[in-house]
């Protein structure tokens, strides 16, 4: 590998502390991201993207809950279609959801910047799985 | 033609006998002084005999031709001197071959020189009287079937709007006497909210020849409220315009009460199960999250070897099971409410609970420095399950006072209200407010929290949704952003 995978920009949107507390660590134990920022809810995660002083720093995958106060991973994915053609970027995002709820999953798979739907707490082959496609992707 | 006249001769009596035996009838004559009795031909043939083959005797008339109930009627017009002309009695005759048949026979008074004489002619009207009978069995059993049905029929006409009414129709009004009705006098026996409806369809039917078929609240007058059921189908003249309305009214008080319980029963068993499943949602969501995060925790506990990582994991741990706990203690109190709901209720009082809950959570009134004003007065009582109303006004006090505007002193207005058979509690503050067009009705959703305030555990509500609803209730909710939340709380 050329770039190391840790070189990835990795962001978290979790209202869940102590998920993404542990999700920062476990990509850190395996290597996968050193540089995973964390976002509270998805209005934090937005006002960081259009934020033009983050222009060079904008994550390369996002990890999204669903339910969250403020502004949930349904109303961030709305304000996300709106802005990603701006952001210069192709970022990945996957649902990092603990809802089994059918509904969520197929709304989900209807919204065509969402990559894939993971369910939570996680599965580290899966993860790993994720950042080696992402690899794949950056070196085309 | 008349034989009471003395000009005419035997021999013009005969010869009218003759006529009249033709025209399938007969004569007959009794002398009362001699008692003898001549019958004519036609008498024979009528009731299917051969001339003579009977022999013509009082006797066999009144003990073999004449049914036996029909003696008396018979009897009583031979006798009776004072109606002159007679009535035509009706009695029935045995005949040779198909048995008793109805005859007429008129019967009439006359003197010659052998003494006084009646006579009389009779004719068959088998047919006729059956088909007499047959129809009044047939207004009999239709009346009774009318009446089964609790129906009855009426008819507008289009041109003078005059309306016919049966007499069932004035059965279901319970009016004693048949009395001409109007249009609007009848309507005005619909109760006022089905009026326009009635009026609108009689109206329609009239204009547009749109035939109707209601299901309306009605006051009879004897002050009953029932349901009645009011079909009209307008006739049609070959010009396409309506000229009568023609329809039925019928009493369908006791299968649509039958059908409104039903239903509500059904609503009842609905919101029961959709609580149910939400609940077993919940849990599963809830709990998932939790164990997930603990397993998650574990694992990575495993993976790190560095003895600081170590701590901070294993205080996450800890955290993650005290809200383990803490969830559980949630869902117990869910589990409580259906428990609790068969209680018994007991007459409570707004005020004294309100006041007891200001008084628990005193400090933090004074801290927020919030003006509560109440006001029972409207309703002061009601009978409740105490714990309920106890939460109920807890969660909602603290609720506005967590989500209360930090520019402004809260205010927090608390009232019942009387309106027809329901008791509401209202319940208002000038806080933060929420978007509902955003957050809709998941604001009663289970740990649903859409400002980022520390203190709220999005359970409040939930368990207040949910205390009211298992009592028959509703909870509404009305709020502008920065302005303040109205709650509308329906409890019986």
């Amino acid at each position: 590998m050329i770039i190391p995978t840790s070189a990835v920009n990795t962001c978290i949107i979790d209202n869940n502390k102590i998920y993404a507390y542990g999700f920062k660590k476990l990509l850190s134990i395996k290597d996968l991201s050193n540089q995973v920022t964390h976002f509270d809810n998805g209005s934090e995660a937005i006002a960081h993207l259009r934020d033009p002083d983050n222009a060079q720093n904008l994550p390369d995958i996002i990890f999204l809950d669903l339910s969250m106060p403020v502004m949930d991973g349904w109303e961030f994915m709305k304000e996300f279609e709106e802005i990603k053609s701006q952001l210069g970027k192709k970022i990945s995002v996957y649902i990092l959801s603990s809802s089994i709820d059918s509904q969520d999953i197929d709304r989900a798979k209807n919204i065509p910047s969402i990559s894939d739907y993971i369910f939570k707490p996680v599965d580290v082959q899966r993860l790993q799985e994720i950042f080696k496609d992402l690899q794949g992707i950056a070196r085309q | 033609m008349s034989f009471s006249e003395d000009k005419f001769s035997d021999d013009s009596r005969l010869h009218l006998a003759q006529i009249i035996d033709n025209i399938n009838a007969g004569i007959w004559e009794y002398n009362i002084n001699t008692r003898a009795i001549k019958w004519s031909a036609g008498f024979y043939s009528i009731l299917g005999y051969d001339t003579n083959e009977i022999e013509c005797s009082n006797h066999i008339f009144f003990e073999h031709l004449l049914y036996h109930q029909d003696k008396a009627v018979f009897l009583h017009a031979l006798n009776d001197q004072n109606t002159s002309p007679a009535k035509p009695i009706q009695i029935r005759l045995l005949t040779k071959s198909s048995g008793y048949h109805w005859f007429e026979s008129t019967i009439k008074r006359q003197y010659d020189k052998s003494g006084q004489i009646i006579y009389g002619s009779i004719i068959n009207i088998n047919q006729y009287k059956q088909a007499e009978l047959q129809a009044s069995r047939n207004d009999q059993h239709y009346g009774d079937t009318i009446r089964i049905a609790k129906l009855g029929s009426w008819e507008i006409d289009a041109a003078t709007l005059n309306l016919t009414l049966s007499k069932q129709i004035y059965d279901i009004f319970e009016l004693q006497a048949e009395i001409k009705l109007s249009i609007e006098e009848t309507v005005s026996f619909f109760e006022p909210p089905y009026r326009p409806v009635i009026q609108n369809a009689i109206n329609n039917a009239l204009e547009f020849c749109q035939p109707y078929d209601l299901e309306l609240l009605f006051r009879t007058a004897k002050n009953h409220v029932i349901w009645v059921r009011a079909k009209g189908v307008p006739i049609i003249n070959e010009y396409g315009r309506c000229v009568t309305i023609r329809g039925i009214l019928q009493d369908i008080d006791s299968n649509k009460r039958k059908g409104l319980s039903l239903e509500s029963s059904l609503n009842l068993l609905t919101d029961q199960n959709r609580r149910l499943q939400n609940f077993a949602y919940i849990v599963s969501h809830n709990l998932r999250s939790h164990t997930g995060n603990l397993q998650f925790m574990v694992n990575l506990y495993e993976e790190t070897e560095l003895a600081e990582d170590r701590t901070e994991i294993f205080a996450h741990i800890k955290s993650i099971s005290s809200s383990l706990n803490a969830t559980i203690e949630h869902l117990n109190e869910i589990v409580k409410i259906q428990t609790e709901i068969t209680n018994e209720r007991s007459i409570i009082s707004f005020e004294a609970i309100f006041n007891n809950i200001q008084s628990a959570i005193k400090s933090n009134i004074e801290a927020l420095n919030a003006r509560i004003e109440y006001d029972f007065s409207q309703c002061p009582q009601i009978s409740y399950i105490p714990a309920y109303m106890e939460s109920i006004l807890q969660n909602l006090l603290t609720n506005a006072l967590k989500y209360s505007h930090l520019d402004r002193q809260p205010l927090i207005r608390c009232y019942t209200m009387k309106e027809r058979n329901h008791i509401y509690l209202i319940f208002e503050d000038n806080g933060i407010g929420i978007d509902l067009d955003r957050y809709g009705d998941k604001v009663f959703g289970m740990y649903k929290t859409f400002h980022q305030n520390p203190d709220a555990k999005g359970i409040g509500l939930f368990i207040t949704r949910n205390q009211i609803e298992a009592l028959g209730g509703t909870i509404k909710i009305e709020s502008t952003v920065n302005i303040g939340t109205k709650f509308t709380i329906k409890l019986v």
